[in-house]
C-alpha cells in the first residue's frame, strides 16, 4: 500500500498525460496500472507491440532512449527492468517478446556511452545469460549476438563484470552442439565460437576482467576451437598451406581457425603453454597424431600466427610432449617428430642464443633414447630416427652459418668414441648411436655451404671427426667421408668425383684458385687429415665404397686446394698410398688393386689440377702402360678381379709410379721437391704419435716456463690459487682450445696425463726430482714475483709462493695434491 | 519472475553409455530420449527447484563419457558444486572405471565438492552389480548413493532434489556469506531488487 502511495506521490506531476497515452493502447490492460508506475518502466513497455510478430516499436523505443541519454542514472533500472519482463516471458515461451527485450537492450548498449553504463551492463550479461540458458536454439544464438556486439564495444570505463565463467563455459558447449538438425547444429556451433572469440577479445582488451588464460578457460576455448577445426576439409590434405583464409563466418571449421589464430596472436610469452598444452592433450586424445596432416596443419597455424620471438616455446612444448611419449608406440613418436621437423623451420629464423642449442640437444638426446631403447631397431623405430635426424636438419638448415658450424661441433662432441684399436670397448648401441649422430650431422652439413675451410674444420671439430673416420665399422667411416665430401666441397664437384676416373678433362671440374687461409689451413692440418685418410684405406675392412669415399675425399681436397705449396703433400700421400698397395700384407689383393687404381686416378687428377704438364706426360704414360698389361690396376673398382692371386704376383716396374721420375718432373715445375724424397711419407707407425695429438700440441705451444710447470706443481706447499698459474698453460692456443673443445677429450687426455706425472713422481728417485724441480724453481719465483708485483691490489692473492717449494719433499707429496693443480683448469 | 536464491553447478561423468544424458533429460524435461547419441563435448541444462520454499537454480553439465573429450569435461569439474558420478549396474566395466573417476575428480575437482555415487538403470533385469556393492564403494569413499532409473523416472527427481537440499545447507551452514555471492554469481543482487525499487520510489519523494 506504501509501494503504491509512494509511487503515485512520485509520479504526480505527470500523471495525467501518460494516462491518456496509455489509454489509446489496447496491450495495456489497466491504465490506472500503468499511470501509477515509474516513467522509465512506462516507457519500457511502450516499447513492446501488442503482437510480437510487429517487432519494436521504433518511436517509443527512440523516446526510450532520449530519456536514458538524458537521464543516465535511470539507465540500470531500465535494465533491470527489461530484464524482468524478459525472463518472464522466456518463463512463458513468449519468445518474440524476448527477441524485442534483447533488441532493445542492444540499442540503449550502443547509444549510451555513459559512465553509468557498469550497472546497465551487468542486467545486459545477466540478460545474455539467461537467453543462453535456455533450450532454444533461437535465443542462444541471439544472445550470443548480442554478446558479441557488446564485446566489441570499447569502453572507457572498465568493466567490473567478472564473471565470464559462463559465458566460456556455455559457448565451449555450444561448439559442440549436437543438434539433430544439422543446418541448426552448425549455427549454434558457429555461435559458441563467435561467443568465445568475444570473450577472448572483451578479456584481453580489459585488464580488471578475469584472466582468460586460466587453464579452467583454456582447457575449454582451446578443444572448443579444434573440435571445430578438425572437420575442416584440410584434414584429409596433406599440403594445405595455412594462408590466411577469408573469414568465412559461415563456416565452423574456418571460423573456429580464424578465432585460433587470434588467440595465438594474442597470447604473451607466458600465455603461449597455456594454448599449446591443451592442444597437444587435445591431439593425443583425439588420436589426431596418426596420420598428422591435423597436428601438423595446427601446429603451422600457430606458428605462424604467434608473436615470432616466441616460437620457438612451441617448438620446445613439442618435444617436451616427445619426452612424455616416450612410451607411446614409434608410430605416434615418429609423427610428433615429423611435425617437429614440419615446423621447427618456422622457428629457426628467430631462436638464438642458448635456445638453438637446448633444441639440438634434446633431438639428440630423444635419439639416444630411441637407440637405446631399441636396439634390434625396428622399422617404426627407424622411421622415427629418420624423422628426428629430418627435423634436426631442417632446423640446421634455416640456422646462420656459425651456427651451423657450433652445432657440427655440438653433434660431434655428442658422438660416444672408441680408441680405432678396441674394438671390443663399443657395444652395438654405441655403434648405432655413433651412426645415427652422424646421419645427423651429415644432415647438417649438407645444409652448410662452406666458404673457408679453416672456420668449416675447428680444430676441435676436425679431430675427431678423422678420429670417427678410422672407426672400425665400414660403414661408419663411409659416413664420416661422406661428412668430408659436403664440407669441403665448394664447387659442386662431389658428384663428377665420385668414382676414381684417369679421365679427367671430361669431368669439366670446376677450379678455382685456393685462397689464402685455405692455404694456411692445409698447410697446418694437410698431414693430419691425410694422415688419418692413409690409415683409413689402410685398413682390412673396406669396401669398394670406402675407397671410392677416401679417394672422392682425396680428389675433392686437391681440387679444392689446389697450389703449389700443397701439391707436394699430395703426391707424398699418392707416393706412399703405392707403398702400401705394393708392401702391405694385411689387406687383400683387390683391395691393393683398388689402390693402385685410386692411386692413378689421383696423379692423372692432381697433375691436371696444378696443371705440370711434364707429371701429366708421365701419368698419361702410365695409364697406357697399365692399359696394356695391367688393367686391374686401372679404375673402376670391383670388390673382386679374375685371378686375383696370379696378377699379384708380379707387377711389372712399368706400371708403378716412380717417385724419382715424379721429383724430376716436379722440378721441372720448378717446385721444390726435398720433401717429397724425405723419409717414408706416411705410415701407421706414426700412429701413436697422432693419438697424443692433443697433449703434443698443448705441450708446444707452452711457453718456457710453463715447460716444467707439471713438475713443479708437485712442490704442492703453496695454495691451489697460486699453484694455478705455473700449472696452467697460459697461451692463446690453450685458452682458445679450453673454449672450443669438448671437455671429455680434454679430460681424457689430462687423465693420461695425470697418470703419467704421478707415475714419474712415484717411481723416480728423490734426487732426480729435486734435480728436475730445483733449477726451474728460481725461474719461477722470479716469475712469479714480477707477476705479483704488477698485480699488487689482489686482496686475495696473499703473496704465499714464497715459501720455497724446495722444503716440501715431492717424493712424499700424496697423489691427490699432484692431480690437484691439473684438475683445477676445470 | 526471474528470482532464485541459490545458483548451483552440477556436473555429470561416467563412462560412455550409462545414462547420463537420460538422466538430465528425465529430470529437466521429464522425457526419456529412446537412441539417446552419445553427447559430444559438453551439454547444458537448467532447472529451478523450489526447497524450503527457496528456489534454487540448478545448472547441470551434462560430460561427454567418450576418452577422447576428457581435456575439454575435465576443465568442467573445477566450478562444480556437485558431482555426480553414474555407473549402469547392468555392466561391470562402467562400475570398474570408478576408481579412475575418482582419481580424475580428485586432481580437477574443488576438494569441497559434493559427490553423489549413482548406479543407473535399475529397470535393467540383467543387473550385474548388486545394490549394497554400490553402496559399499560409495561408502568407503565418502559419497553419497543412490540407485536410479531414467527410463522409468525412479529417484531422478529425488537424486536432484537431494543435491540441492544438501547444497543449501551446506551454504547456509558453513559458509553462507562467501558462498551464495559466489554460487549465484551474476544474480547477486536478486534479494535487493524489491528493495532497490522500494527505495527508488522513498528517493523519488
Amino acid at each position: 500500500m506504501s509501494l503504491v502511495k509512494c509511487c503515485f506521490e512520485a509520479d504526480a506531476p505527470g500523471v495525467f498525460e501518460p494516462v491518456i497515452q496509455k489509454c489509446i493502447d489496447p496491450g495495456c490492460c489497466c491504465w490506472c496500472c500503468s499511470a501509477l508506475r515509474p516513467r522509465y518502466k512506462r516507457l519500457v513497455d511502450n516499447i513492446f507491440p501488442v503482437n510480437p510478430q510487429d517487432g519494436l516499436v521504433k518511436n517509443n523505443m527512440e523516446k526510450l532512449t532520449f530519456y536514458s541519454l538524458s537521464s543516465p542514472e535511470k539507465l540500470d533500472r531500465i535494465g533491470e527492468y527489461l530484464f524482468q519482463r524478459a525472463s518472464r516471458d522466456i518463463y512463458r515461451r513468449r519468445n518474440g517478446f524476448v527477441i524485442i527485450a534483447m533488441e532493445a537492450m542492444d540499442q540503449l548498449l550502443v547509444a549510451c556511452h555513459a559512465q553509468t553504463l557498469n550497472l546497465f551492463v551487468e542486467s545486459f550479461l545477466k540478460m545474455v545469460q539467461k537467453l543462453l540458458e535456455s533450450s532454444e536454439p533461437q535465443l542462444q544464438i541471439l544472445a550470443t549476438q548480442s554478446f558479441v556486439r557488446f564485446a566489441n564495444i570499447e569502453e572507457d570505463t572498465p568493466s567490473y563484470h567478472t564473471r565470464y565463467d559462463f559465458f566460456v563455459s556455455k559457448f565451449s558447449a555450444m561448439c559442440h552442439s549436437n543438434h539433430n538438425d544439422l543446418a541448426i547444429r552448425k549455427q549454434i556451433r558457429l555461435a559458441g565460437i563467435q561467443g568465445l572469440q568475444g570473450v577472448v577479445r572483451k578479456t584481453l582488451s580489459d585488464d580488471l576482467v578475469e584472466n582468460i588464460w586460466e587453464p579452467v578457460h583454456m582447457d575449454k576455448i582451446v578443444p572448443s576451437l579444434l573440435y571445430n577445426m578438425q572437420n575442416s576439409r584440410y584434414f584429409e590434405k596433406e599440403n594445405a598451406t595455412p594462408e590466411s583464409p577469408a573469414e568465412e563466418r559461415s563456416d565452423p571449421p574456418q571460423f573456429a581457425e580464424s578465432c585460433m589464430r587470434e588467440l595465438v596472436g594474442r597470447a604473451s610469452f607466458g600465455h603461449i603453454r597455456c594454448v599449446i598444452r591443451p592442444v597437444l592433450r587435445h591431439l593425443d586424445l583425439h588420436q589426431l597424431w596418426v596420420p598428422n596432416y591435423f597436428a601438423i596443419h595446427t601446429f603451422r597455424i600457430i606458428m605462424f600466427s604467434i608473436q615470432s620471438q616466441y616460437s620457438y616455446t612451441v617448438v620446445e612444448a613439442l618435444m617436451t610432449h616427445l619426452d612424455e611419449n616416450s612410451k607411446s608406440t614409434p608410430k605416434i613418436r615418429t609423427s610428433i617428430a615429423d611435425t617437429l621437423s614440419k615446423i621447427i623451420s618456422i622457428a629457426a629464423g628467430e631462436s638464438v642464443g642458448p635456445s638453438v642449442l637446448e633444441i639440438i640437444n634434446s633431438l639428440l638426446s630423444h635419439l639416444r633414447v630411441s637407440v637405446t631403447r631399441n636396439l634390434p631397431s625396428s622399422n617404426d623405430e627407424q622411421l622415427y630416427q629418420e624423422a628426428l635426424i629430418n627435423a634436426l636438419g631442417e632446423f640446421a638448415n634455416h640456422l646462420p652459418d656459425y651456427q651451423k658450424i657450433e652445432i657440427m661441433m655440438f653433434i660431434m662432441s655428442k658422438v660416444p668414441y672408441s680408441e680405432p684399436d678396441s674394438t671390443a670397448s663399443v657395444g652395438k648401441g654405441d655403434v648405432l648411436l655413433q651412426s645415427i649422430l652422424l646421419k645427423s650431422l651429415l644432415k647438417v652439413g649438407t645444409k652448410y655451404q662452406t666458404i673457408h675451410l679453416n672456420t668449416t674444420f675447428p680444430i676441435s671439430f676436425l679431430e675427431p671427426l678423422l678420429r670417427m673416420s678410422l672407426a672400425p665399422d665400414p660403414e661408419m667411416r663411409l659416413l664420416v667421408q661422406k661428412i668430408l665430401h659436403t664440407l669441403i666441397d665448394r664447387h659442386r664437384n662431389i658428384d663428377k668425383l665420385a668414382t676414381p676416373t684417369v679421365n679427367i678433362g671430361n669431368l669439366e671440374l670446376v677450379i678455382e684458385k685456393s685462397s689464402r687461409p685455405d692455404v694456411i689451413f692445409v698447410r697446418k692440418h694437410g698431414p693430419e687429415i691425410y694422415q688419418a685418410l692413409y690409415e683409413s684405406l689402410e685398413l682390412p675392412s673396406n669396401t669398394v665404397e670406402n675407397i671410392e669415399a677416401v679417394y672422392t675425399t682425396l680428389a675433392l681436397l686437391a681440387v679444392e686446394l689446389a697450389t703449389e705449396e700443397t701439391v707436394l703433400e699430395l703426391l707424398r700421400l699418392v707416393l706412399s698410398l703405392q707403398d702400401l698397395a705394393l708392401t702391405s700384407g694385411q689387406i687383400s689383393n683387390s683391395l691393393k688393386f683398388n689402390l693402385h687404381a685410386v692411386v692413378m686416378s689421383l696423379l692423372v687428377l692432381i697433375s691436371y689440377v696444378c696443371n705440370i704438364t711434364s707429371l701429366m706426360d708421365y701419368a698419361s704414360k702410365l695409364v697406357e702402360a697399365r692399359e696394356k698389361e695391367a688393367v686391374h690396376l686401372l679404375p673402376e673398382l670391383k670388390s673382386r678381379y679374375d685371378g686375383e692371386s696370379q696378377l699379384s704376383t708380379r707387377l711389372p716396374p712399368s706400371v708403378i709410379i716412380d717417385q724419382a721420375v715424379v721429383s724430376e718432373c716436379l722440378k721441372g715445375a720448378g717446385l721444390d721437391t726435398g720433401k717429397l724424397q724425405q723419409g717414408p711419407g706416411y705410415s701407421s707407425s706414426s700412429l701413436q704419435h697422432r693419438h697424443s695429438w692433443v697433449d703434443s700440441t698443448g705441450r708446444s705451444s707452452m711457453a718456457d716456463i710453463n715447460a716444467g710447470g707439471a713438475e713443479l706443481d708437485s712442490a704442492g706447499s703453496s695454495p691451489g690459487v697460486q699453484k694455478k698459474l705455473p700449472g696452467e698453460e697460459l697461451t692463446f692456443e690453450s685458452m682458445k682450445r679450453i673454449l672450443t673443445e669438448s671437455g671429455e677429450t680434454r679430460r681424457e687426455a689430462e687423465e693420461e696425463r695425470r697418470l703419467q706425472l704421478s707415475q714419474l713422481f712415484r717411481t723416480a728417485p728423490f734426487q732426480d726430482l729435486v734435480v728436475k724441480t730445483q733449477p726451474k724453481h728460481d725461474m719461477l719465483q722470479n716469475k712469479l714475483s714480477e707477476i705479483f708485483n704488477t698485480l699488487t691490489v689482489e686482496p686475495r692473492n696473499p703473496i704465499q709462493p714464497g715459501i720455497p717449494p724446495a722444503d716440501a719433499k715431492p717424493s712424499q707429496t700424496p697423489a691427490y695434491e699432484v692431480h690437484f693443480p691439473e684438475l683445477f683448469v676445470y | 519472475m526471474e528470482d532464485y536464491k541459490f545458483l548451483f553447478k552440477v556436473v555429470l561423468v561416467g563412462n560412455a553409455g550409462v545414462g547420463k544424458t537420460c538422466l538430465v533429460r528425465r529430470f529437466t524435461q521429464g522425457l526419456f530420449p529412446p537412441g539417446q547419441g552419445a553427447t559430444i563435448g559438453v551439454d547444458f541444462m537448467i532447472k529451478t527447484v523450489e526447497v524450503e520454499n527457496e528456489k534454487v537454480k540448478l545448472q547441470i553439465w551434462d560430460t561427454a563419457g567418450q576418452e577422447r573429450f576428457r581435456s575439454i569435461t575435465q576443465s568442467y569439474y573445477r566450478s562444480a558444486h556437485a558431482l555426480i558420478l553414474v555407473y549402469d549396474i547392468s555392466c561391470q566395466p562402467t562400475f570398474d572405471c570408478l576408481p579412475d573417476w575418482l582419481r580424475e575428480i580428485e586432481e580437477y575437482a574443488s576438494n569441497k565438492v559434493l559427490r553423489i555415487l549413482v548406479g543407473n538403470k535399475i529397470d535393467r533385469e540383467d543387473r550385474e552389480i548388486p545394490t549394497h556393492v554400490g553402496e559399499d564403494f560409495a561408502q568407503r569413499h565418502s559419497m553419497y548413493f543412490l540407485e536410479t532409473s531414467a527410463k522409468e523416472a525412479e529417484n531422478v527427481e529425488r537424486l536432484f532434489m537431494e543435491i540441492a537440499a544438501e547444497l543449501m545447507e551446506q551454504a547456509r551452514s558453513k559458509e553462507l556469506p562467501r558462498y551464495e555471492t559466489n554460487a549465484t554469481s551474476i544474480n547477486g543482487k536478486t534479494t535487493s531488487i524489491g528493495d532497490s525499487s522500494n527505495c527508488s520510489c522513498s528517493r523519488l519523494t
